[in-house]
This record gives C-alpha cells, sequence and structure tokens, in this order.
C-alpha cells in the first residue's frame, strides 16, 4: 500500500521505491519462510524484530531520509544474512567447534580498530575504507558470545563447582578460569583504550550474566559489583568526556545549552510527548537532538507517539529478549542454551543501557538501539545472531519429546 | 542452568519496567516542569505552526491578525500605536507583551483542550488558535488615543455598570507590527513605550479624597458641618498647605470636595480616625490584587507595606489628601470612580468580552460580577453631589459638557523630586445615571483641571455620542 502511494506520488525515482519494494518483498518471505523450510523454531521471533525494523525505518525516513535511503539498504542486507545464515549453517553447534578462533577474531577485530580506526564522538571505535564507515565491535559481540557459549559449555562443571577451595569458597583453577578472564581483560581493556565506553560495559554486563547464567553461582554477580565500581571510577579518572557525562546526568539543567545540550534535548523531546505524542512528524526532537537518527532515536520515538508508543517500542524488545530465553529453556544442547540466552542478554542489556541512557537513569553512553537507530555494521551484526537463534530455536523442535535423548545431534 | 536463565529473565523484565516509570516520570509527572524549562525551545517551534487566533474590538474591528505571506506568518496590527501597549507584541526574536502575552494560551488554541481536541491536534498539523473579543471599543479608544497624543500618561475609561474597559490608552505607544526592525529605538526612548503607563503607580493627590470621603462617612462625621479653611493648617507640626496657599473660607464637605480643600480633609480624615481610613481603603481595593486579564500592581498607602496596621499622624494627614507615600495606577483610580458611579459597587474589570475557537464557536463569554462595594448607595450618592458641586463649581469645571451632567475630581499630584504635578482626572456621566467611567492621568501635566480635564471631557462626550447612536 505504501507503495502505491510512492507510486501515485511520482517519488519511484527516489530510491525509497526499489528498496522499499525490496524490504516488502523480503518481509511477504519472511511470512513464507516457514512454510518453505519448514521451518519449526520460535515464530514470534522474527515478525516482532521486523515490527521494530519497521518502526525504526518509518522514524529514520522521519528525521533523515537520505539516511533512511541507505537503513532500507542494510535493512535488506540484514533480512538476506538472517535467511542466509539459516540456511547455510544447518547446524549450529559447529560454530561451537572454533572457540578459540572465535575469541581471538574479537581481539583482532578490537585490536586493528584500535590501530587502524578512526575518532568520532570521542570514540576510536570505527573502521574507514572505500568511504564507508563500519563498527568492527558489532561483530565483535557476534564473534565474543560464541567464544562464551563454547568455553562455558565446555566448562561449565568445573565453573560451578570449582577445584580449588579458598575459605568457604571452592573456585575453578587458573587453568579452567584462564581463557575466560585472559578474554575478558583484553577485550574490556581495548574497548576501554578505543574509548567505547558503553560498549565496554555491555560487554561486561553480558559476560557477567552469561557466566551466572551458565554457572547459577551468585558468587560470580556479586564480585562484578566491586568490578564496576572500581572500573567505573578509574574511568571516571582517566576520561574526560566520562566526567562530563556524570556531570551532565546529575544535573543536565546547569548547562543545558552546553555539555548536557544532548541529554536535555532528550528529556525535553520525551516529556514534550505525554500520553499521546505529538504526532508522527509534529516532534520538535527530531531537529533539536543530536544523534535523533542513532542513540537518540527512541527519544523522537517518545515525543512523536507518546507514552503509549513508546512503552510499544519497551514491549517490543522485551518480546524479543523474553522469547531468546524461551529458545534458550528449551534449546537441545548446553552450547545452543548458552547461546541462545547470551543474545537475549545482549540484546536486552543494549537496549536497557541506551534507553536508560536518553531517560537519564543512568548516563549516557552512545549506544545504537538494536535494528532501530541508523547503522550498517549493528543491523548486520544483530542479524547474524538472529540467523543462529532461529537455527537453535529450530534444531529444538525435533528435540526431547520425538528423538532419544543422546541422539539428538544425528537426528538433524 | 534453567533456574539461572529465569532469574536473569526476571532482572531484564525488572530493568524494563524500571525504565517505563522513568517515562512515566517525564511523559506525566514533569512533562510542565519540562516545557516551562528555559533551555526549552519547544513551545516556540510549537506556536510557529500555530496560527494565532485574531484580536478584535467589541464591534469586530480587527486590532490584530496573522496573515499568511509568501514568507510565512505576519502578524499585523491594522489599528497601529493606537492599541499599544495594551495589546503587546508575538515575535519569535523578543518573545511576547502585553495581551498577547497574557492571552497566549487562549491565542494558541492551547489552554485547557479537552482530551478529544488533543487527540485532533496530534494529527492537525495546521492549526488555528482562538479569537479574542475584546470589551474596547476602537471608537472610544481612538478619541482616548488623539486626545493624549504628544503627552506621557493614560487614559482608562470603564462601563461602571458591568466592569466592561471600553479604552485603555497608554502613551508613549510603539507600532507592534514594526517591533523587530524598531527595537533598539523603542528601548531607548524616554518615558518606555513598552511599559503600560494605566498599570503604573503615580501618587494620586487630590483624587484620592474620593476614598477618604468614605472614611469620613463612615465614622459618623457631620458633613452639613462648616470648616473655615484659612489657606493652611499645622497638624502635629507639620504644615499642611492648599494649592497655591489659597484660602476657601467656610466650607461644608461638598464644597470641600469642589474646591479641593487640602486641611479639610487632613483635618476630617483624622478626625475619622486611621482605622476608619485604612478600613476604606481596604474596601477600595488598596492593598488588593485587582482580578484582571492583565497584571496590574497592587496599590499601596506605604513604600514598605500596601496596606499597614497603623499609619503615623503626619504621614497619615499627608494620606489623606494623596500624598504621603499614597500610590495608585490609573487603572485602578478608573474602578474606584466607576464605583461611585456604580451606586458604591465596583464590578470586576473585563477586558475580553468572548472567546471564539477556530469555528467561531464562542468558548468563553465574561459574566459581570461584583469585586467590591466600599460605600452604601447613600455615601456614594454624597460622593456625587460633591463631585457634581466640582465640575459645576469648582476645580473640574473644565471638564463640563453640554447636554449632560458629569461628576467630576481633579488631582494635581506631587510627584516628589522636581518636575511639574501629576495631571488627575476622574470622572463619570451622566451623574444620575452613569455609563462611562474616566481616568485620566498626564504625567508632569500641571494642574488636573488645565492637562487632563479636557482629555476625560472628549472621551466622555464621544462615549455619550456612541451610546445616544446605539439607542
Amino acid at each position: 500500500m505504501g507503495l502505491g502511494v510512492l507510486k501515485l506520488d511520482d517519488m519511484t525515482e527516489s530510491g525509497f521505491f526499489l528498496q522499499g519494494a525490496v524490504f516488502s518483498f523480503l518481509i511477504l518471505a519472511g511470512a513464507l519462510f516457514e512454510i518453505f523450510f519448514c521451518y519449526q523454531g520460535d515464530p514470534y521471533l522474527l515478525p516482532v524484530v521486523q515490527t521494530i525494523l519497521a518502526i525504526g525505518l518509518v522514524f529514520l525516513t522521519r528525521i533523515n531520509p537520505a539516511l533512511a535511503a541507505d537503513q532500507f539498504i542494510w535493512a535488506n542486507l540484514g533480512l538476506i544474512i538472517y535467511y542466509a545464515v539459516f540456511l547455510i549453517l544447518r547446524d549450529y553447534r559447529k560454530l561451537g567447534e572454533y572457540q578459540y578462533l572465535w575469541g581471538m577474531l574479537a581481539l583482532l577485530m578490537l585490536l586493528l580498530t584500535l590501530i587502524f580506526g578512526t575518532t568520532i564522538n570521542g570514540a576510536t571505535s570505527w573502521f574507514r575504507f572505500a568511504g564507508m564507515g563500519f563498527q568492527p565491535e558489532e561483530l565483535v559481540k557476534v564473534a565474543l558470545l560464541l567464544f562464551l557459549a563454547s568455553y562455558l559449555s565446555d566448562n561449565k562443571e568445573l565453573l560451578r563447582f570449582g577445584t580449588i577451595q579458598v575459605g568457604k569458597f571452592s573456585l575453578p583453577d587458573a587453568k579452567t578460569m584462564g581463557p575466560f578472564v585472559f578474554i575478558g581483560v583484553f577485550v574490556l581493556g581495548l574497548l576501554g583504550a578505543q574509548k567505547s565506553l558503553g560498549t565496554a560495559l555491555v560487554f561486561f554486563l553480558l559476560m557477567v550474566f552469561i557466566l551466572y547464567v551458565a554457572t547459577e553461582r551468585l558468587l560470580y554477580l556479586v564480585v562484578s559489583v566491586p568490578l564496576v565500581m572500581v572500573t567505573g571510577a578509574a574511568g571516571y579518572i582517566l576520561f574526560d568526556h566520562v566526567r562530563v557525562r556524570v556531570a551532565t546526568w546529575i544535573n543536565p539543567w546547569l548547562d543545558a545549552s552546553g555539555g548536557a545540550y544532548q541529554i536535555s534535548q532528550s528529556i525535553f523531546a520525551i516529556s514534550g510527548g505525554r500520553l499521546l505524542g505529538t504526532g508522527l512528524g509534529n516532534g520538535i526532537g527530531a531537529y533539536q537532538i543530536p544523534n535523533a537518527d542513532t542513540d537518540f532515536i527512541f527519544s523522537v520515538i517518545a515525543e512523536e507517539i507518546g507514552f503509549i508508543g513508546a512503552m510499544a517500542v519497551i514491549s517490543l524488545f522485551i518480546i524479543v529478549v523474553m522469547r531468546c530465553f524461551c529458545v534458550s529453556t528449551r534449546a537441545v544442547d548446553r552450547f545452543g542454551q548458552i547461546l541462545a540466552a547470551g543474545i537475549g542478554i545482549l540484546i536486552g542489556v543494549e537496549a536497557l543501557i541506551i534507553l536508560a541512557g536518553v531517560t537519564k537513569m543512568l548516563p549516557l553512553t552512545g549506544l545504537p538501539l538494536p535494528w532501530m537507530s541508523y547503522g550498517g555494521s549493528s543491523m548486520v551484526g544483530h542479524f547474524l545472531l538472529l540467523g543462529i537463534l532461529a537455527g537453535i530455536s529450530h534444531s529444538s523442535a525435533f528435540s526431547v519429546s520425538q528423538i532419544p535423548i543422546g541422539k539428538q545431534a544425528d537426528a538433524l | 542452568m534453567n533456574n539461572g536463565i529465569r532469574k536473569i529473565a526476571l532482572i531484564m523484565v525488572f530493568s524494563f519496567v524500571f525504565l517505563s516509570l522513568g517515562l512515566v516520570y517525564w511523559q506525566v509527572v514533569k512533562a510542565d516542569e519540562m516545557l516551562d524549562n528555559p533551555a526549552n525551545r519547544r513551545a516556540i517551534y510549537l506556536e510557529e505552526r500555530i496560527t494565532r487566533g485574531g484580536i478584535f474590538d467589541r464591534n469586530g474591528v480587527v486590532l490584530a491578525k496573522t496573515e499568511q505571506t509568501a514568507d510565512g506568518k505576519v502578524r499585523t496590527y491594522p489599528q497601529g500605536e493606537m492599541f499599544e501597549p495594551l495589546l503587546g507584541y508575538a515575535t519569535v526574536k523578543y518573545g511576547s507583551a502585553g495581551l498577547e502575552a497574557t492571552e497566549a494560551e487562549t491565542l494558541l488554541g492551547m489552554k485547557n483542550p479537552s482530551i478529544l481536541r488533543r487527540i485532533q491536534n496530534a494529527f492537525e498539523l495546521q492549526r488555528t488558535g482562538n479569537d479574542l473579543i475584546l470589551t474596547l471599543d476602537s471608537r472610544l479608544q481612538e478619541t482616548a488615543y488623539q486626545s493624549l497624543q504628544g503627552k506621557t500618561g493614560a487614559v482608562v475609561a470603564i462601563d461602571p455598570q458591568n466592569g466592561d474597559v471600553l479604552a485603555l490608552v497608554s502613551q508613549p505607544s510603539y507600532d507592534a507590527g514594526a517591533i523587530e526592525q524598531d527595537w533598539d529605538e523603542i528601548i531607548a526612548e524616554a518615558d518606555s513605550p513598552l511599559v503600560n503607563h494605566a498599570f503604573s503607580l503615580f501618587p494620586p493627590g487630590s483624587i484620592m479624597k474620593v476614598v477618604t470621603s468614605a472614611a469620613i462617612f463612615q465614622a459618623g462625621l457631620d458633613t452639613t458641618e462648616l470648616y473655615d479653611c484659612e489657606g493652611s493648617t499645622v497638624i502635629n507640626g507639620q504644615t499642611i498647605q492648599e494649592q497655591n496657599d489659597k484660602a476657601h473660607g467656610w466650607v461644608n464637605y461638598d464644597l470641600a470636595l469642589a474646591y479641593s480643600c487640602n486641611t479639610y480633609f487632613a483635618q476630617y480624615g483624622i478626625k475619622a480616625g486611621v482605622n476608619h481610613f485604612l478600613e476604606a481603603v481596604s474596601n477600595f481595593g488598596f492593598g488588593r490584587d485587582i482580578p484582571f486579564d492583565q497584571y496590574v500592581p497592587i496599590s499601596s498607602i506605604t513604600r514598605d507595606d500596601p496596606l499597614p496596621e497603623n499609619l503615623s499622624l503626619n504621614l497619615f494627614a499627608e494620606s489623606t489628601f494623596g500624598q504621603g507615600q499614597v500610590m495608585v495606577s490609573p487603572f485602578h483610580m478608573a474602578l474606584i470612580t466607576a464605583g461611585v458611579a456604580n451606586d458604591g459597587k465596583i464590578m470586576v474589570p473585563h477586558l475580553i468580552d468572548s472567546v471564539l475557537d477556530s469555528k467561531q464557536n464562542s468558548i468563553y463569554r465574561r459574566t459581570p460580577e461584583v469585586w467590591l462595594t466600599p460605600l452604601s448607595k447613600e455615601e456614594a450618592e454624597k460622593i456625587t453631589s460633591g463631585m457634581v458641586l466640582a465640575v459645576n463649581k469648582g476645580t473640574a469645571s473644565p471638564g463640563a459638557i453640554s447636554g449632560a451632567q458629569i461628576a467630576a475630581k481633579t488631582g494635581s499630584a506631587e510627584p516628589g523630586g522636581d518636575g511639574d504635578t501629576h495631571a488627575w482626572y476622574i470622572a463619570f456621566a451622566p451623574a444620575e445615571n452613569p455609563e462611562i467611567a474616566v481616568a485620566v492621568l498626564v504625567e508632569h501635566g500641571g494642574t488636573g483641571g488645565g492637562a487632563a480635564a479636557p482629555i476625560a471631557k472628549a472621551v466622555i462626550e464621544k462615549a455619550l455620542e456612541l451610546k445616544e447612536g446605539e439607542n
């Protein structure tokens, strides 16, 4: 229908038409996907993500049509990647075999970015080649998740019960804990050196939560609290822009036209939306907030479709995260289980941190909202994960009830 | 492991719920406060999308309207300077003032919209605000404006029976249509054209005797008693002088008001007592907020306290004839005059007759109501007879008109420091059945009879002529 309007408005030249057509086709393909490929996995994940994607595209078109044209390409590419990952990767368990490769790949990508990367908005997290910007850290997320999931599925018992007794606690030995700590420290260290502190926080929470999921040991959660405090304090002392962020978080109204411009404009936009919003296209925030197309897209949404619309978007994210956990509980093997939970944790943590940032509940950290903010790297990365998730979910469909335990792997 | 997943899932859900509480905080609890934040330009940008409603006089004459031109919206004021600074201005650059500022929410249609209206607003990009119909009569306004032109001061004309403000002029004035080009000149000009002089405070001088009269009556003093005015008197070591030291000889209350005898009002005011005096001024609205759409400063008896508990004898003596530290606005003085005219009842003043929404449905209409009752009918009649005598035999005679009896009182107030006295003239007509009450102030104009009376006369003549035309 939208395409028809574009056609009527004689806007077929605008570049939206072709991309819109491809997008519509891919969405339709998604609907037929289950039938064509006998997809037996979670039926909610893809439609919900597509809804998030569509809302994001609508708002991007409203905020910045030029960027939206790009984003259509990325969205289409993302959907293709999703289908491709699902089709090519017949057995996701193979991913678990390259445990240390993923870990090293993550480190290598971050290291290369740090050395050759470009600095944008204070963070050295961009690779530029052929005129295109690319954020490797989005792919690092995928690599890191794969590493963590396979590592944890191999070492779950050791981490859970420990081999060395220290006082009341039984801790895993250095050899078991080594790779995890090594990769963790390096990944976070490199991100810190790049000054991508938001991403560092996401990775840190991801590692802590996934460790907890795998081991169910509260000890790991408890230990992480002082760690967050110490690293947070270190970041505060080391980096100027962290101090500014914290100061503007505590009182944005002191310097609302200077350092706190972003956050105060974001708050003004959100509060301007009230219950029902100003109506799509009527908001002021789309012109006033810097980075309205990426980090602050949620503020524009909250202004233009109000509390009701913003809650709908939040609910969509809750559904995605919860479905990830559902997939996780039903997964047939430990690797898939941890991986699916990890994907859920990652998406949830990302959404929470940036949403809490734009609503001034946490200091602001620049992060894209998955599937919604403008950005190709994030789109590709998240669709990769979604594709893997579909694989896990699909596999679990032929599970426990029909196939004897122990032979599940052979059955596929 | 499922247990761990459930716990993490629970943490996530709680975090999201907490997040939505944040949204409630900003979008519901703090929404109004954030809109008022000075760094928030939202209201101004939103305003640009709404076509401000028009402002009309009581007969439908356009006073302000927004026109769509090729370069965008332009606010025009077809009557030029005549209605300024009352009307004010509304610009993106310099903000807004006057009615344009105080009635902005009404003009923009943003005041208390219904839920349905809000939903409609959400889907309507170009909107039109409400129209304001004022109680002003542009013909009377023009007469007042023309008569005061070249002077500094204010003219306020009120319908005493219902409180309608019929004319309100303040000079100097400015052209609101050219405010953006002329801004620097306007703010540099002497006597501040942006300030509405009708809403500024001045010493009232002898027109205060109308108020003091109430204290004399209410103390039960005999107003037929004769008093020998010798041109000056000494009270508590302080000499009270008549204007030009003129001895008025034997006067009763009526003659004392007609001749504007300072010593009579000082002596009889003190005889009435400070409590009766302070009660009378309070009943006339001193020390009170005036219930009006525009901000009018509180009229005051002393510098430190608008309505003190007590007064020193010397200050009390001076206050009885409007000197000392007494300050009152021309607007309030017009209300006091209207109160005398309306059998002692001061009506709530109205500037806005009605409000029409963009589809011309009436969404507000003023209703006449009594604000204060400082005088009984008999007391009001006594003052009226004194004011009639002032026109026929006394200081107010330059305001007399043919064909109708007016009641009036002059004032020549010492402004403090050098310079000519402020010329005051308060009047209403016809005395027996008042249709208009006027207060005129010409700053540093000299005597009330000389500078202010001709202006009041012109306005009253015009008002009665217009009434005649209606009937």
